[in-house]
């Protein structure tokens, strides 16, 4: 028996390390073409043994392409829409796991249903609600930071709310009953009581927004045409030309473009499997 | 310290369905009042209307003085301790307990110095500087009753608070609750499923069942001369021998026939009653004496198992023609009586009970 759970645990040992390679496999692909030249990489070379780092890569990326401009861009439209769809799914997410009042149920469904859609089929009636609300009352969604920020909040807050939901629920009751004797309002327990307690969840959930918002190519590649609002996702794909494809520049931009998203995580790690792992079992 | 009073108090989540159904209920200044009663039936809704954390939906609630349907739930002079101990996890022993004072903007120093002497009633002044979930159970429950005390409440409200911890330290924690009590001389309301916290702690029981009163008085009241059915079969462990009887006859003494052919008397006063008339036998496992054949009113039993308790023993009993069984609670370990002997027992008049077909009790004679 005990030779068994030996072999099964040496299994176990081999099929994450497997996992773990496959995982970081593209990422150290990534890494090593990024330090490559270009003729390396059309080479098919870049593997090869025996080449200088070419770190030279990491200063062009910025100046062939105004890569700072794409930088500050997704940080204000991803820092914003996390911040906003923090903020509204937190509160959406504490009234349905506390309340029960008339239409509850019917949007605790709408909200998971809505996650069964794919987004890509919101971009035409999203296109045309932009230019409707353009040519209709002079409000100009399309190419600008606002548009994007209200199309990321609206597609990542329900996944936001169902996580958070999950972790509000697992937080007993008797606390908000006892702070409301100590003398807190509905609202001071929350915002006392409720909010610091979820901080795990509630930065685990900003973190996932903020993964998201950063990597979303589709809708900013067709919303928006103008550099001035362009995110990162869509400045990699312009080191991709007509009559060029600069895999060395765009891997080196890629490269940097993975830092906020694992300072992010890094930073939030120990929130982020603490959020997670809430609400699976009542601690 | 105050008085609570409930006058034809009712809840109602829906038109249809009464949670609590006109209770009224008048708890004097200083007294420890339990709530009793299965699960589902209204104890812990009245205890969370007294708090203010439900709407009444009929009726009126006094806590001193005071109408207090519509007080908030910080300004009704109550403290509440709760069975999962609902400690800010985020914060010390002693800013939990002192929270409500923060709150209602109590200068530091007074803060400072309630808490520690609530932390030196109930010796936790070395845990203050501790999280929650650096403490255990039992340290958690007292951190719990801290946080009441130092709000110097007019009444304590216990809703189930020991049932999280263990037997030896739920009995330690009883012993101290009764102890606080005295000290404190603060009305107490406490609700629980244990029969035992009910009958050690109490001054007064409430027995509820469907959101209605089924019981009051004092645990010895209420044990010996239960007014219902329904209290008779719930306070006592092991529970009261019930069997369903006919009357046979009324005077000199109301004698009830069983199933089983067997005869008992009651010393109750059935006048009301009719010969014929359908009613329950009860008798405390404690009060079945076990005799010989000759002796006057003995009925024959079977044995079909002995529980041994240490201090005690249950001797479980099947009476003839099946069906019928019979508890007798004996002290110490019954040597001579073993599994399948037939043995012969005495339902004594003076401890046997009779209630009607509706489950209220006869009185007893005087």
């Amino acid at each position: 028996m005990r030779r068994r759970d030996h072999l099964n645990h040496q299994l176990l040992n081999i099929l994450t390390w497997a996992i773990v390679v496959v995982s970081l496999l593209p990422i150290a692909w990534m890494v090593l073409s990024s330090l490559r030249s270009y003729g390396d990489i059309v080479g098919g070379k870049q593997l090869d043994g025996g080449f200088s780092l070419r770190w030279q890569n990491y200063v062009d990326m910025w100046t062939q392409v105004d890569f700072l401009s794409y930088f500050g861009n997704s940080l204000f439209i991803c820092g914003a829409t996390t911040l906003l769809a923090t903020l509204a799914s937190a509160c959406a997410a504490y009234a349905l796991a506390r309340y029960r009042f008339r239409g509850s149920d019917a949007a605790t469904l709408g909200i998971t249903v809505t996650q069964v859609v794919p987004g890509m089929l919101f971009f035409l009636p999203l296109y045309m609600l932009y230019q409707h609300l353009h040519q209709q009352y002079g409000l100009r969604m399309l190419n600008t930071y606002h548009g994007l920020i209200f199309l990321y909040v609206a597609l990542f807050t329900p996944a936001s709310i169902w996580i958070m939901r999950g972790f509000f629920v697992s937080i007993p009751r008797e606390l908000e009953d006892a702070a409301i004797i100590d003398g807190c309002s509905r609202l001071g327990a929350f915002v006392r009581i409720i909010l610091p307690i979820s901080a795990p969840g509630i930065i685990a959930t900003a973190t996932f927004i903020f993964l998201l918002a950063w990597d979303e190519l589709f809708f900013a590649w067709i919303l928006t045409d103008s550099p001035s609002v362009q995110t990162v996702p869509v400045g990699i794909r312009l080191f991709i030309g007509q009559f060029e494809h600069r895999y060395d520049l765009l891997m080196a931009a890629a490269t940097v473009s993975t830092l906020p998203v694992l300072a992010a995580f890094f930073v939030t790690q120990r929130y982020f499997i603490k959020g997670l792992a809430a609400g699976a079992v009542k601690g | 310290m105050a008085s609570v009073r409930f006058q034809n108090i009712s809840k109602r989540y829906n038109e249809h369905e009464s949670v609590i159904d006109d209770v009224s209920l008048h708890i004097d200044d200083g007294e420890f009042v339990v709530f009793v009663g299965p699960s589902g039936c209204g104890k812990s809704t009245m205890l969370r209307m007294i708090a203010g954390l439900e709407d009444i939906s009929d009726g009126e609630l006094h806590i001193g003085d005071r109408l207090a349907n519509d007080e908030p739930a910080s300004r009704r002079g109550i403290a509440m301790v709760f069975q999962n101990y609902a400690l800010y996890p985020h914060m010390t022993v002693a800013e939990n307990m002192g929270f409500a004072l923060r709150l209602a903007k109590t200068p530091k120093p007074e803060i400072t110095r309630r808490v520690e002497a609530a932390a030196d009633t109930l010796q936790i002044r070395p845990l203050l500087g501790r999280k929650p979930k650096e403490l255990s159970g039992g340290q958690r429950q007292r951190v719990a009753i801290g946080r009441a005390i130092v709000r110097d409440p007019q009444v304590f409200l216990f809703d189930e608070p020991l049932s999280n911890l263990d037997a030896a330290l739920r009995g330690d924690m009883r012993v101290e609750l009764s102890k606080l009590h005295h000290t404190l001389g603060t009305t107490m309301i406490y609700v629980t499923h244990d029969q035992v916290e009910a009958m050690t702690l109490a001054d007064r029981i409430v027995v509820f069942n469907g959101g209605k009163i089924q019981g009051i008085g004092t645990p010895g009241e209420l044990y010996d001369n239960p007014p219902s059915l329904f209290v008779a079969s719930f306070l006592g462990a092991p529970a009261m021998n019930l069997f369903d009887a006919h009357l046979s006859s009324i005077e000199p003494m109301p004698t009830s026939r069983l199933a089983s052919g067997a005869t008992i008397q009651a010393a109750v006063d059935a006048s009301k009653a009719a010969v014929g008339d359908k009613v329950t036998l009860g008798i405390r496992p404690e009060h079945v004496a076990f005799s010989t054949a000759d002796t006057l009113g003995a009925v024959l039993a079977r044995i079909t198992m002995i529980e041994y308790l240490g201090d005690s023993a249950v001797v479980h009993m099947e009476l003839p023609g099946g069906g019928q069984t019979l508890r007798a609670k004996t002290p110490g370990r019954p040597a001579d009586l073993g599994f399948g002997d037939t043995v012969h027992v005495v339902l004594p008049p003076e401890h046997c009970l009779l209630f009607d077909a509706g489950g209220q009790a006869f009185p007893r004679r005087p």
